[in-house]
């Protein structure tokens, strides 16, 4: 069957999205293919289309729970009912009941930890598979800015014999990141499909500023006169409380945002964003993965990001919905030595391991060990995984060694920073992007942002008003 | 209702006998000997572990308070007392309604499992098959899960009996009015967030910690009024392990195995490679939380009596006092005695 004829009869779309149609082939055609499309232009269909035209069952590996469970809700949605998510939310009886008649579901989501599973991956195996996709396959990488062991442990899996084509999909990744998910998933001479990263209903502008105190007055005044829904990022929990508490009392509907936020009121927040309740955020950059909002209009950086990758990702949550947005980055001299201060944090030292280490041999839990030797979670993550691989002494070597790597991202970001040349030119460079097309309204280094549209009524904070009990409980459960 | 006040309240029992960080360990509930102890002697139960994740610096600033207010003093060896202005402000505090020892942080456990089940039951009312669930904790996540597969959710009349049973659990567990806001402006659903802390306090006029402390003693009245409610289902499904069912530490429990087995004091140390101290320690707390502890075995009952009596007189229950005046028993038996026979146990 034509592709074009299932994309309009199975998806009612007229064409492909740059991108989808040579992915889909190469695909069809039993490749192993990497591909790299930015978020929102439609990466499921990659895997949702040959579903449809091959035999047999797709299997995605996804590393968020939240963001499966929302993938399957929408196929759902969409009229399909031979999909499900396999992850550790199924009690026991469903888990044993879905593995049973696994070939009755096309598509099948699964978590890492599942995948590994030995009942579970028996079950895969006898499976009549046409395809596996590995779903953010960037946290695979240990350079990409959101590394998740576990997804290294995936390639097991693809060892066997016969194994199905692979479709690794993520939204970001350097080089070096494109090398990682080859090499840990096992694939055979991928085919690399990279499309534009450029969003050219987004300007750059980049500013040099020289305190917090100025920062804080160009925010304040930025708000005050511009329109949200905007996220503001900033490099501290306790800067992400500060800043937000201080434009709240100049009348701007804002919230922080942060892991030392009880789960609860992190959630209360997201959802309030996402329906328009309120117009700001002020995080950290915990905030922003699995949030569906199309009409955010700005993204302004408080502080040096880690990583031109990292940077990417947050800047590319405006303007879902293609319309005008701006994209803002502050900084000031004191940045860099921060940035890298958190930076360094995050990667256990030596002496750190080797206190980890010695009180794990003394049966000590390993998360009261961590918090002894003053490793973060992020840290624990990593070493935990490695410590299990190889010995001790290859461990701190390892770890040298990103700090290295985390340096010279840092380096890179500072370019773009100190960048003479257009910021959209630097960033596409840097993804390896070669033509370039710059829209109107470009970067604050070709001079030709337009902010004019930005001008205009602000959502300023309504003071809300709890209701009565009885009312609250009535409107929420009839 | 704020931390300083409830610590006035803990400082005021503790009766001068004890440093200001031992109101610190009790809150956080620390199950230690010395702590385990305090509960029971000082008869400060519903303050136990009612902020497991409280942090030294909240806890200094609350107690620096009381002493910029002139409530508290502390003596030349740390011990903290009450003053006279104290004791007025005491006076007029309300009194409060926490049943920390039951519950201990486990509440919020609870608050999880009733939260994400209003939220899936809002959903499913205004049709809406597919949500962000609200609580991120696989282990709530399943437990609402299998809660509702076994009920009629798909029936339109069912969410408001959820509403309905739930109103009358608030009702006779008598919340304040500002609780009852506070508690169900927790709670999500569709279309209707649910109000941050931050949100609250500043709509309220309160500060945010006062704000969680009287949602964690209303949520302590709903669960002691939903064990004894029989005709409370739903919350009763819901309430399923969250009060604590054994008061002993887990290492107690094995002393006490052994102990019930015939072992000796020395044998159970001997057999769990433990100090004998420890295995002292957790007599203790089998005498403060079993009422059949067989206190005969270790000490006299006249011996009891006297002891008891001279800590009336005396006005103390510091064992250094008492030691003092009972020169032939030991610290041991003295703190079995205390345990045994004083504090709501007795
Ligand atoms: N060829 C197409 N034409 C029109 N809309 C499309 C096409 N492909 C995908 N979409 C739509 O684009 C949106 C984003 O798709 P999705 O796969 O969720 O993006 P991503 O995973 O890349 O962020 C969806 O609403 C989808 O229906
Ligand atoms: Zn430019």
């Amino acid at each position: 069957m034509d592709i074009h004829t299932v994309l309009k009869n199975k998806f009612g779309f007229d064409q492909f999205r740059p991108g989808q149609e040579q992915v889909i082939q190469d695909v069809l055609e039993g490749k192993d293919t990497i591909a790299i499309l930015p978020t929102g232009t439609g990466k499921s269909l990659c895997y949702q289309l040959p579903g449809y035209v091959l035999n047999g069952s797709v299997l995605v590996i996804s590393p968020l729970v939240a963001l499966m469970e929302d993938q399957v809700a929408n196929m759902k949605r969409y009229g399909e009912k031979r999909v499900i998510a396999l992850n550790s939310f199924l009690n026991y009886t469903e888990k044993k009941q879905i593995t049973a008649n696994l070939e009755r579901y096309k598509f099948i989501f699964i978590s890492p930890e599942m995948l590994l599973r030995k009942s579970v991956k028996n079950s895969i195996e006898r499976l009549n598979l046409s395809l596996i996709v590995v779903d953010e396959a960037h946290c695979i990488s240990q350079w990409g800015f959101d590394f998740r062991p576990d997804y290294l442990h995936i390639g097991e899996f693809f060892a066997y014999e016969g194994r199905p084509p692979v479709l690794a999909l993520t939204a970001t990744a350097d080089k070096k990141v494109i090398r990682d998910i080859g090499h840990y998933l096992n694939l055979e001479e991928p085919t690399l499909h990279q499309y534009p990263l450029d969003r050219p209903n987004i300007s750059y502008t980049i500013m040099d500023l020289d305190s917090e105190t100025t920062k804080t007055r160009w925010i304040q005044q930025r708000l005050l006169e511009t329109k949200g829904p905007g996220i503001i990022y900033v490099a501290s929990r306790r800067r992400a409380d500060d800043l937000s508490s201080l434009l709240q009392e100049k009348g701007l509907s804002i919230a922080a945002y942060h892991a030392g936020k009880e789960q609860e009121d992190r959630a209360f927040i997201q959802e309030q964003f996402i329906s328009g309740e309120i117009n700001w955020i002020c995080a950290t950059n915990a905030f922003g993965m699995g949030i569906h909002k199309i009409d955010i209009r700005q993204i302004i950086h408080e502080h040096i990001p880690q990583s031109i990758a990292g940077y990417i990702q947050e800047v590319g949550r405006a303007g879902r919905d293609g319309l005008q947005s701006a994209a803002t980055l502050l900084y000031s001299h004191e940045d860099e030595g921060r940035t890298r201060f958190i930076i360094q944090g995050d990667i256990p030292t030596e002496k750190e391991i080797r206190h980890y280490t010695s009180l794990l041999q003394k049966n000590i839990p390993s998360d009261e060990a961590a918090e002894m030797a003053k490793i973060t979670a992020t840290g624990k993550r990593i070493i935990d995984y490695y410590l299990e691989r190889m010995y001790l002494e290859e461990v701190v070597r390892r770890m040298e060694k990103l700090v290295q790597d985390k340096e010279f991202q840092l380096q890179t970001i500072l370019r773009l920073i100190y960048s003479t040349t257009c910021i959209r030119e630097m960033i596409l460079t840097f993804f390896g992007e070669s033509s370039i097309i710059k829209p109107e309204s470009c970067c604050s280094v070709c001079g030709t942002v337009d902010d004019r549209w930005l001008q205009g009524p602000q959502v300023t904070n309504l003071a809300k008003r709890p209701l009565n009990w009885t009312e609250r409980l009535i409107e929420l459960l009839g | 209702m704020n931390l300083s006040s409830i610590l006035l309240t803990i400082i005021n029992k503790l009766d001068g006998e004890r440093t200001i960080y031992a109101g610190f360990h009790l809150l956080r509930g620390k199950r230690s000997g010395q702590t385990l102890q305090d509960v029971e002697y000082y008869g400060l139960k519903p303050f136990f572990g009612l902020l497991p994740k409280l942090r030294i610096v909240t806890f200094d600033e609350a107690a620096n308070r009381l002493i910029e207010l002139g409530y508290i003093a502390t003596s030349d060896d740390s011990l903290v007392t009450v003053t006279e202005k104290g004791r007025l402000e005491l006076s007029i505090l309300p009194s409060y309604r926490f049943y920390g020892w039951d519950y201990r942080g486990r509440e919020m456990i609870f608050y999880g499992r009733l939260t994400l089940t209003v939220q899936t039951m809002s959903n499913i009312r205004a049709g809406k098959k597919s949500f962000m669930p609200i609580q991120k904790d696989m282990n709530i996540q399943t437990f609402v899960k299998k809660l509702l597969y076994e009920l009629p959710i798909k029936n339109p009349l069912f969410s408001r009996q959820v509403g309905e049973e739930l109103t009358i659990g608030i009702i006779r567990s008598e919340m304040s009015d500002l609780q009852k806001v506070i508690f169900t402006h927790r709670l999500a659903g569709y279309g209707l967030s649910g109000w941050t802390w931050d949100q609250l306090a500043e709509s309220l006029k309160l500060n945010p910690f006062t704000i969680r402390l009287m949602f964690i003693e209303s949520l302590h009245m709903l669960l002691t009024v939903i064990e004894s409610s029989t005709d409370l289902q739903l919350l009763q499904k819901m309430a399923a392990d969250i009060k604590v069912s054994s008061y002993l530490t887990e290492s107690s429990t094995k002393t006490k195995r052994l102990f019930d087995q015939g072992m000796s004091i020395e044998e159970i140390a001997t057999a769990r490679q433990l100090k004998v101290s420890t295995i002292e320690d957790h007599f203790v707390e089998m005498s403060i939380n079993n009422t059949d502890f067989p206190l005969q075995m270790f000490v006299s009952e006249e011996e009891t009596i006297a002891v008891i009596a001279k800590m009336n007189e005396l006005g103390t229950k510091r064992l250094r006092l008492l030691k003092d005046e009972f020169k032939s028993l030991t610290y041991f038996q003295l703190r079995l005695i205390l345990g045994a026979r004083t504090g709501e146990g007795a």
